[in-house]
């Protein structure tokens, strides 16, 4: 164990000892961040007051989830908003690039919307196949249908009560630093759910007339004409007052990436760090093949000291060394205004992924031949890796299969996890990443060990 | 000197690759404790790999060392800890100072607190380092950083010391401070196994010597014995005052039938110098100086050639030593 931290600590010491090295693990990184900065940064507080980008999720099978998005493309709303809708399956995805500041919000309408807040309409189509919302009030209906919007009415009747006590949610998932323009999509879609208040008043008016028109006609029994009447006198007045309609069960929420959202100098400030981790590691890893090259690996083979020892020391001297270069990374980013997220959660973080990025340089150690070919294969996973896991461009704005695969590189897990951290966002999201990343690490250092075992035959 | 056996090499054999050439073929030598035994040999010969095996860094193919009573195969941990290694080339941090790098090696060692403190501090002092220790080994010459390579195998007062070739691309100087230290460090009784290609450094320091040669062990010996092997005599050279003296007193030297000086072999004249082949230049000379008194003849300048390792290389293989 003493001999483990002599080795670790003599590494540490010859890695901080090396002026290139040292420009190559600090110095460049934080002068990155300031470029990356001065080119992309800066956004995260301007506002735009014109198209701004706002992702529409509508998971209603009925029609009046269409009624609430087309407002967005309406001329009425004009360029004010910049909206997409999206698909289903990538909820996860649009939460993360509003949590990203790539869009303002993100508007999601529920499956069972329609059905919920008018169920008369969608059982009235089902009983008869009619469209209600599209009935104009000289239609003309068959018997039968007349019969089956009455029945469908009926049935909205006795259900109403409970259905009233709990409202369908339309959720507005928006970033905190767009603030201005979260209130613009909430008003877009406050805009978009009177529009359906005052259609769906509109509808019963119709359904009421054509009830009446049914009475009498005296093609019903007593208990549905007074129904009917009931209906046709309550909403009367609501018509005509012109909007204000019937009261729909609807809650519109507004959620938010919890904590501070993002920020560009926080994210190129960690990924920048990680990426040049991942240079410091993988090169640290040369060093073992450097020993062997100079011969103080032979000179400490014969000491008296394990071949597993020297391979642990190497290993940690490696891993504190990333340890100290992420730490210094981080406080002097902090110092020019970097948040990086909750102090313990950075340093769990720091810790495990320096020591999975340690297994990468493990990895190429034990299978390169020379120092030389270890560099350059560093260099090259490194590089690569960076690029496909968001250290040069904003993670979430690569094809969703780059991002799944950039998923062998440390660099990704790191750059995910520190983001996640930096949005203030929940333990719970986070460990199974930590987790992740664990297993990522065990998998690469006992391919490693296969290699080691090879070489120290 | 003790005869036990610190160092028991039998039958080694070495090759790097599973069916490649033998780096060191049958070649079985006893070190005993206190000794200084050299193994001489040429570029390639099997030094270096003799010594890794020795000292426990390559596997023999086959065949049995042992160090201490330990086997090096069995029990290398304990091999590891009576041995100190000098490697050829330079093992160190170039980027720590000369202390660090001691300090490191001495831990590496299992020694720590005041001991290793001390032991740093007479390294040091041996290898007159002291002033430089706080330095970077970077900003070091070729020739400190050779006696901080050898401090390095001294730490922890191992019982056999192996040096690899110290004095290989190094000044006379440092050269010659190296022998030095070496002979010092024998008298202190530290078993020593001492690898050259200096035919001159193997005569000067070595009880024994082994001349090793394309893997295998072709001499043994003390230097004595490995000139008598092959019949080597000294030389002595004689110049004269009187020119044509020399022819007179070659024949003199020769024909002395009944007294003839014990120890002559053989006395030639040519051009103006009497060449007097001897068994031993030392018990010889006076008597040779006394014949030419004798005759009236008056002796200029001597020199005596000694017989040389070199020669018996030469004798032993058919080539030179040196390239
Ligand atoms: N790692 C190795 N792999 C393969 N062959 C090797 C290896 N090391 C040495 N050899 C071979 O073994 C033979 C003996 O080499 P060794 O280094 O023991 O010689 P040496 O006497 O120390 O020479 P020198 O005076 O040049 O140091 C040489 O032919 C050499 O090429
Ligand atoms: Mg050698």
């Amino acid at each position: 164990m003493r001999k483990l931290t002599v080795l670790a600590f003599k590494e540490a010491l010859v890695a901080f000892r090396d002026r290139g090295a040292l420009a190559m693990m600090l110095v460049t990184p934080l002068a990155l961040t300031l470029i990356m900065m001065a080119a992309f940064g800066s956004g995260s507080n301007s506002t735009p007051i014109s198209d701004i980008p706002v992702l529409l999720l509508n998971r209603d099978t009925g029609t009046f989830g269409q009624v609430l998005t087309d407002i967005f493309f309406s001329s009425s709303v004009g360029n004010l908003v910049a909206p997409t809708l999206i698909e289903d399956e990538s909820e996860a995805a649009a939460r993360a690039r509003v949590d990203a500041d790539e869009v303002a919000a993100l508007v999601i309408i529920p499956q069972d919307f329609s059905a919920r807040i008018f169920p008369f309409g969608a059982r009235a189509q089902a009983l008869t196949g009619v469209d209600v919302m599209a009935l104009s009030s000289d239609a003309a209906l068959t018997p039968e249908q007349q019969a089956g919007l009455a029945q469908a009415f009926m049935e909205s009747q006795t259900r109403s009560e409970e259905a009233r006590t709990d409202s369908v949610i339309v959720e507005i998932y928006a970033s905190p630093n767009w603030r201005i323009s979260a209130l613009v999509v909430k008003a877009i879609v406050s805009q978009g759910l009177e529009r359906l208040n005052i259609q769906i008043a509109g509808t019963t008016n119709i359904v009421a007339r054509q009830a009446t028109a049914m009475l009498q006609a005296g093609q019903t029994d007593v208990d549905m004409a007074s129904a009917m009447s009931a209906m046709s006198a309550g909403n009367a007045g609501q018509g005509t007052a012109g909007g204000a309609g019937v009261d729909l069960p609807i809650k519109l929420v507004t959620t938010s990436t919890t904590g501070r959202g993002f920020s560009w100098l926080g994210y190129y400030a960690s990924s920048m760090a990680v990426l040049f981790l991942m240079f410091a590691v993988t090169s640290g890893g040369r060093t073992l093949l450097a020993e062997r090259q100079r011969g103080t690996l032979p000179r400490l083979l014969i000491s008296p000291t394990s071949a597993l020892t020297i391979l642990l020391g190497k290993m940690g001297g490696i891993v504190l060394t990333g340890v100290l270069q992420m730490l210094i990374l981080w406080g002097a980013t902090t110092l020019i205004g970097a948040y990086w997220g909750h102090p313990g959660g950075v340093l769990l973080t720091i810790v495990l992924l320096v020591t999975c990025a340690s297994s990468v340089g493990a990895l190429i150690s034990a299978w390169a031949r020379t120092p030389g070919q270890a560099s350059a294969i560093g260099s090259a996973i490194t590089l690569i890796g960076g690029a496909l896991s968001g250290s040069f461009f904003v993670r979430w704005n690569l094809p969703q299969w780059v991002q799944y695969l950039s998923l062998v590189t440390p660099n990704a897990w790191g750059i995910e996890i520190l983001s996640r951290l930096q949005a203030g966002r929940a333990a719970t999201t986070i460990l199974p990443w930590l987790g992740g990343m664990v297993l990522l690490t065990i998998f690469y250092y006992a391919l490693a060990l296969v290699g080691f075992r090879r070489q120290f035959k | 000197m003790e005869t036990t056996a610190l160092v028991e090499v039998q039958s080694l054999y070495k090759r790097y690759t599973p069916n490649g050439l033998y780096a060191v073929a049958d070649v079985s030598f006893e070190i005993h404790t206190g000794e200084l035994f050299s193994l001489l040999g040429p570029n390639g010969a099997g030094k270096t790999t003799t010594i890794s095996v020795i000292s426990t860094l390559l596997q023999p193919t086959s065949g049995a060392v042992r160090v201490a009573g330990h086997d090096v195969q069995r029990n290398p941990m304990a091999v590891r800890n009576v041995i100190g290694v000098v490697p050829q080339e330079l093992a160190l941090y170039d980027d720590l100072t000369a202390h660090e790098n001691l300090r490191f090696w001495g831990e590496m060692r299992g020694l720590h607190g005041a001991e290793l403190a001390q032991e740093i501090a007479e390294k040091l002092e041996l290898m007159e380092l002291a002033d430089r220790a706080k330095e970077r080994v970077s900003t070091f010459s070729g020739g400190m950083k050779r006696r901080l390579n050898l401090a390095v195998g001294l730490l922890g007062r191992p019982k056999l010391l192996m040096l690899d070739e110290p004095t290989v691309a190094i000044d006379p100087q440092s050269r010659r401070y190296i022998l030095d230290w070496v002979k010092k460090l024998r008298e202190q009784g530290v078993t020593i196994l001492y690898t050259t290609h200096y035919m001159e450094e193997a005569q000067e320091l070595s009880d024994r010597i082994g001349i090793i040669d394309h893997g295998k062990l072709i001499a043994l010996g003390t230097f004595d014995e490995l000139i008598q092997l092959v019949g080597q005599h000294e030389t002595l050279r004689l110049r004269l005052l009187q020119e044509g003296g020399g022819a007179e007193l070659a024949a003199a030297l020769q024909s002395l039938e009944g007294d003839r000086i014990a120890g002559i072999i053989e006395a030639s004249a040519t051009n103006g110098e009497v060449l007097i082949n001897v068994t031993s230049a030392e018990a010889t000379l006076a008597a040779v100086i006394g014949t030419a008194t004798g005759l009236g003849l008056s002796v200029r300048t001597i020199d005596i050639r000694e017989p040389n390792l070199e020669a018996v290389f030469l004798r032993l293989t058919g080539r030179a030593l040196r390239d």
